[in-house]
C-alpha cells in the first residue's frame, strides 16, 4: 500500500521512519519480557509451584527487577578473551532477529474487505529471506564460545555448530515444500491462499518435521546441548555478564517469539477470518490481528511447555535424528506436497 | 512416545500449587517439634546434667532469681542459642522433667548480636517477651 | 594425567562446584573432542573429621554426631551406631522398639530413593522429574515429621529402644500417604519406560558387571543392578527383619536404567515391607525390663571389647566399627561409607563415553558425598 506524502512533509520522513523503527523495537522486547514471563508462569504450573508473585500482580513486574538486575551488575571479562568475537557478538545475536523481524507480517487489518498485511516491507521472497536470516545467530553463538577462553564454553562452542548444520536442512526443505503446493515465496501469499482450510491438515507431516527443526534451530530442550546446565555450567554463554548476558538472553526469547509467528503463518492459517468477518468494519480491523496472536500464544505455550515436560538428547543422538530420521521424512513431505500441489491446482 | 510426559505435565498444570507462602503464612509444624526450650524453675535443682550432656556445651548454669522481682536466687541453665543443635538431649535427660519443648524457632530468636542469643532463664521461663530486643 | 597433551586433547575438572554434583568432589576429565580419554577423582573438599569428633564426645552425645554423616538417611546412621553400642552392651531393645525403628529405616529408605530418582532425571536434563519427586517426597518426611519432631537430623533412637512411641492416628494416616505413592510411583516408572528420549540416554551406558562391581566393593542397588543379590537384610539380619517377608530386588543389565528400575522396586518393596510392619507391630515396653535404660540415658561406662556392625544404608552397605577402652567416651569408631567405593567404580566406568554420559553415570550412582568424606 502507497501513501502519497505532501512535499512539505517530505524532510519528515527519515525521523518518522526512525521513530516507527524504535517503537517496534520497543513493543518487541515487551513482547520478549511476556514470553519470560510466561515461561516462568508455565514451567511452575507444570511444577505445582507459584512462579514469580510478589513484584506487581502476578509477578509481571518480575522482569523489569530482572532488567534493573542486569543492568547494574559489573562487566567482567575473562583474561586471555579475544576481544574482537568478545564484545561484539551480541551485534550478530540481535542483528539476526531484527533482520528476521523486518519482512515479518504481524498481523493484517481489513478495511472496506481489502486485505492490508502489517508488515514492514514486503518481499516476494520473504520466507526464504527470512529462513537465511535466522542462521545468522549461529555466528554470534560461536563467537561468544570460542572467545570465551573458557573450556566449558568451547565445548559448548562444537555442539552447536554440529547441531546448527543438521537442522538447517529438514527446516528448509519444510519450508520449500508449503511453498511449492502454494506457488509461492512471498509469506503474506502463503498464509492467505489457506483460506479455512489450514496447511496442517493437508501437511500434517511437514508440520512435524517443521516444528522439530525449529525448535533445533531456536536451541529449546529437548536440543539445547550447547547450553546444558548440568554438565557444562551455562555451556556458551557462561562468561557472560549483565546487560551481554541480557541481550542473549533476549535474543534466545524473540527469536522464540518469531518462530512461533513462522509456525502459525506457515502452518495454522495466519489471519484468515470467514468471510463475514472481514466485512464487518470494526471486527475487519482487530479480529483477524487477534487471531493470530491467539494462535501465535497457543505455539509458544507448547513449545515453553515441551522444555519442561522431556529430557534432553546427547549431542550424537541430535545428530543422529536429524541426518538420518529428520531428512528422509522431509523429502517425503516434499514429493508429497508437489503432488498435492499438482492435483489441487489441476 | 514421550506422550506420557506430556500427559503427566498436563494433568499437573490442574493440581493446586503446594507452594507455602512464607512468612504472610506461618508453616505447620508437627506435635513433637522441638524449638526452644521452657524452663519449670519450680521443679530445675541446678544440677548441671544439661549443660554435661549438651553435644555443644551450649547451656551455662547461672546464678538467676527465682521468680521476677524476688531476691533469692538459685542457679538455672542459659542456653546459647547460637550453638543449640535443638537435639533435646538436655530434655530427655533431665532427672527433674524441668525443661520441655517450645514452638518457637524464628520469631523473637533472630537476633542481631551475639550477647542478645544467649537465652537467660527468665526467656527461657517465659517471664520476659522473646520479640523484645529483635532490632537490627 | 599430567603427561603429554596431544594437539586436540585438554583437561577439564568437573570441579568441586558444579551443578550436577550431589556434594562437593573434583572429576578430572581428558577430553579430546568431546570423549573422555582418562579420569581422575579427588575426594576431601567436605571432610568434617566425624570419627575424631566421635572419639571425644560421650556415646550419647555420638547419636547427634552420627546423624551428620548423611543427613538424608540419618535415621539408618542412627541405627549402625545404636546397634554397635548396644552389641557392646549386652542389652536387646524389645520388640516393638524394633519394629518401630524398621518402620523408620524404610520410611528413609523410601524418601532417598525419591531423591535419587528425582536428581537421575534432572542430571540428564528432566527438570521437572526433582519437581515430582521433590513433591512425593514431602508425604514421606510428613511421616517422619510425625514420630521423631524433625524432617532431618532426628536424633531419635536411644540406647535400648526410641525416644517416643508412635503417635495415634499414624497408621491411618501411612495407609493414605502409601495409596497415593504407589500410583505415583507407577506414574514414574511407566515415564522412565516409555520415554524414548531417556530409553536412549540410559539404556547401554555405563554397564558395571558384576566381577568388577565385587572387586570394588561396591554394594546396594549398584550392585544388586549388576545382578548379584546382596542386601545385608536377608544375609546378616538385624532387628526384625527376619520375621518380615520381602524380596531382593536384582536385574541383570548394569546400565543406567537398570539401576533407576531397582530404585524403583525397592520403594515399591519398602512399602510392602511397611504395611507388614504397621500389621504386625506388638504392644509392650519401648526400653528393655529391669535395666535403667530408658528415656534418661544412665551414665554409661561401655565394657571394653570391639564390634562390628552394618546396616543397609539406601546407598549401600554402611559399617561401623567401634573399640571401647571401658570409658564412657568410644576410643575408636571407624565408619565404613557406602558411597566411598561406589564412587572408586565411576573412572574406570566413563572412559570411553562422552561428556554427557558422564553427568548420566554419576547421577545414576545416586550418592552423597558428604558421606564419602565424613
Amino acid at each position: 500500500m502507497t501513501i502519497v506524502v505532501p512535499e512539505y512533509l517530505a524532510p519528515l520522513i527519515p525521523w518518522v521512519r526512525g521513530i516507527v523503527g524504535l517503537v517496534l523495537i520497543g513493543f518487541i522486547f515487551v513482547g520478549a519480557m511476556g514470553a519470560v514471563w510466561l515461561e516462568r508462569k508455565l514451567s511452575a504450573d507444570i511444577q505445582t509451584r507459584m512462579g514469580p508473585c510478589r513484584v506487581g500482580k502476578y509477578g509481571l513486574l518480575q522482569l523489569v527487577a530482572d532488567a534493573i538486575k542486569l543492568f547494574t551488575k559489573e562487566d567482567l571479562k575473562p583474561l586471555n578473551a579475544d576481544s574482537l568475537l568478545f564484545n561484539n557478538a551480541n551485534i550478530f545475536m540481535l542483528g539476526s532477529v531484527f533482520l528476521m523481524l523486518v519482512a515479518l507480517p504481524v498481523g493484517a487489518v481489513f478495511i472496506n474487505g481489502v486485505e492490508y498485511p502489517l508488515a514492514v516491507t514486503q518481499m516476494d521472497i520473504s520466507v526464504l529471506y527470512i529462513e537465511a536470516v535466522s542462521a545468522l545467530s549461529i555466528f554470534g553463538i560461536f563467537m561468544v564460545a570460542y572467545g570465551s577462553n573458557n573450556k566449558y564454553s568451547l565445548l559448548g562452542a562444537f555442539r552447536n555448530f554440529a547441531r546448527m548444520v543438521g537442522y538447517e536442512v529438514p527446516l528448509g526443505i519444510s519450508v520449500i515444500s508449503v511453498a511449492a503446493m502454494t506457488g509461492s515465496l512471498n509469506i503474506v501469499d502463503i498464509s492467505s491462499a489457506q483460506g479455512l482450510h489450514w496447511n496442517i491438515f493437508l501437511q500434517p507431516l511437514g508440520c512435524f518435521v517443521f516444528f522439530v527443526s525449529l525448535m533445533a534451530d531456536m536451541g529449546r530442550l529437548p536440543f539445547d546441548q550447547n547450553e546444558s546446565e548440568e554438565e557444562l555450567i551455562a555451556g556458551w554463554i557462561t562468561e557472560y555478564c549483565g546487560m551481554r548476558f541480557g541481550l542473549g538472553f533476549f535474543a534466545e526469547y524473540i527469536h522464540m517469539i518469531l518462530g512461533s509467528f513462522l509456525v502459525a503463518l506457515l502452518f495454522l492459517g495466519g489471519w484468515n477470518v470467514p468471510g463475514f468477518i472481514a466485512n464487518n468494519s470494526v471486527l475487519g480491523l482487530i479480529a483477524p490481528t487477534g487471531f493470530l496472536i491467539v494462535k501465535v500464544v497457543f505455539v509458544l505455550m507448547v513449545i515453553i511447555g515441551l522444555r519442561w515436560a522431556v529430557p534432553r538428547f546427547r549431542i550424537d543422538q541430535v545428530v543422529d535424528l536429524s541426518w538420518k530420521k529428520l531428512l528422509p521424512l522431509a523429502l517425503l513431505n516434499l514429493v508429497w506436497a508437489v503432488g498435492l500441489g499438482l492435483y489441487l491446482g489441476a | 512416545m514421550v506422550l506420557k510426559n506430556i500427559k503427566y505435565a498436563i494433568r499437573n498444570i490442574t493440581r493446586p500449587p503446594v507452594t507455602r507462602m512464607y512468612p504472610e503464612k506461618p508453616s505447620e509444624l508437627s506435635d513433637r517439634f522441638r524449638g526452644l526450650q521452657i524452663l519449670d524453675k519450680s521443679k530445675c535443682i541446678g544440677c548441671g546434667i544439661c549443660a554435661n550432656t549438651c553435644p555443644n556445651a551450649a547451656i551455662k548454669i547461672v546464678k538467676a532469681p527465682i521468680a521476677p522481682g524476688s531476691s533469692k536466687q538459685r542457679w538455672f541453665p542459659q542456653i546459647d542459642i547460637g550453638h543449640c543443635l535443638f537435639c533435646g538431649l538436655c530434655i530427655d535427660q533431665c532427672p527433674k522433667g524441668a525443661l520441655s519443648s517450645g514452638k518457637e524457632y524464628a520469631k523473637g530468636l533472630v537476633k542481631w548480636h551475639h550477647k542478645d542469643l544467649l537465652m537467660t532463664p527468665e526467656k527461657l521461663a517465659r517471664e520476659v517477651d522473646l520479640e523484645k530486643g529483635d532490632e537490627r | 594425567m599430567e603427561e603429554q597433551l596431544e594437539p586436540n586433547e585438554m583437561i577439564v575438572h568437573l570441579g568441586p562446584q558444579h551443578p550436577m554434583q550431589p556434594g562437593p568432589f573434583r572429576l578430572n576429565l581428558r577430553l579430546k573432542g568431546e570423549t573422555v580419554v582418562d579420569a581422575d577423582i579427588e575426594l576431601g573438599f567436605i571432610h568434617k573429621g566425624i570419627e575424631k569428633i566421635l572419639e571425644n564426645k560421650t556415646y550419647l552425645q555420638g547419636i547427634t554426631i552420627v546423624d551428620r554423616i548423611c543427613y538424608l538417611v540419618a535415621l539408618v546412621n542412627e541405627e549402625c551406631f545404636v546397634g554397635c553400642t548396644e552389641k557392646l552392651l549386652g542389652i536387646k531393645p524389645p520388640e516393638r522398639s524394633q519394629y518401630i525403628r524398621v518402620i523408620l529405616d524404610e520410611l528413609t529408605r523410601i524418601q532417598s530413593h525419591l531423591l535419587g530418582m528425582g536428581e537421575f532425571g534432572e542430571f540428564i536434563g528432566f527438570v521437572s522429574m526433582f519437581m515430582y519427586a521433590i513433591r512425593e517426597r514431602e508425604e514421606v518426611l510428613g511421616l517422619i515429621d510425625m514420630v521423631t519432631g524433625a524432617r532431618v537430623t532426628h536424633s531419635y533412637l536411644k540406647f535400648g529402644g526410641v525416644r517416643d512411641d508412635l503417635p495415634d492416628g499414624f497408621k491411618e494416616k501411612a495407609l493414605s500417604v502409601f495409596n497415593n505413592l504407589k500410583k505415583s510411583v507407577d506414574d514414574f516408572e511407566e515415564m522412565f519406560h516409555t520415554d524414548r528420549i531417556f530409553r536412549e540416554r540410559t539404556v547401554g551406558v555405563g554397564v558395571l558387571t558384576a566381577d568388577v562391581a565385587k572387586n570394588l566393593g561396591v554394594s546396594g542397588p549398584v550392585l544388586r543392578a549388576t545382578g548379584v543379590p546382596f542386601d545385608i537384610r536377608k544375609n546378616e539380619p538385624y532387628l526384625v527383619y527376619k520375621d518380615l517377608d520381602f524380596k531382593v530386588c536384582t536385574e541383570t543389565a548394569g546400565d543406567c536404567f537398570a539401576r533407576v528400575q531397582v530404585r524403583i522396586n525397592e520403594i515399591r518393596e519398602s512399602i510392602y515391607i511397611l504395611e507388614q510392619c504397621l500389621d504386625q507391630i506388638p504392644g509392650g515396653p519401648l526400653f528393655p525390663e529391669g535395666t535403667m535404660y530408658g528415656r534418661r540415658t544412665p551414665v554409661m561406662r561401655v565394657p571394653a571389647g570391639e564390634v562390628f556392625h552394618r546396616v543397609e544404608d539406601p546407598r549401600g552397605e554402611m559399617g561401623m566399627y567401634m573399640i571401647s577402652d571401658g570409658s564412657d567416651k568410644p576410643y575408636r569408631v571407624k565408619i565404613r561409607g557406602p558411597y566411598y567405593p561406589t564412587l572408586q567404580a565411576l573412572p574406570p566406568l566413563i572412559i570411553g563415553t562422552t561428556v554427557a554420559d558422564v553427568a548420566s553415570i554419576s547421577g545414576s550412582m545416586d550418592g552423597c558425598t558428604s558421606e564419602a568424606d565424613r
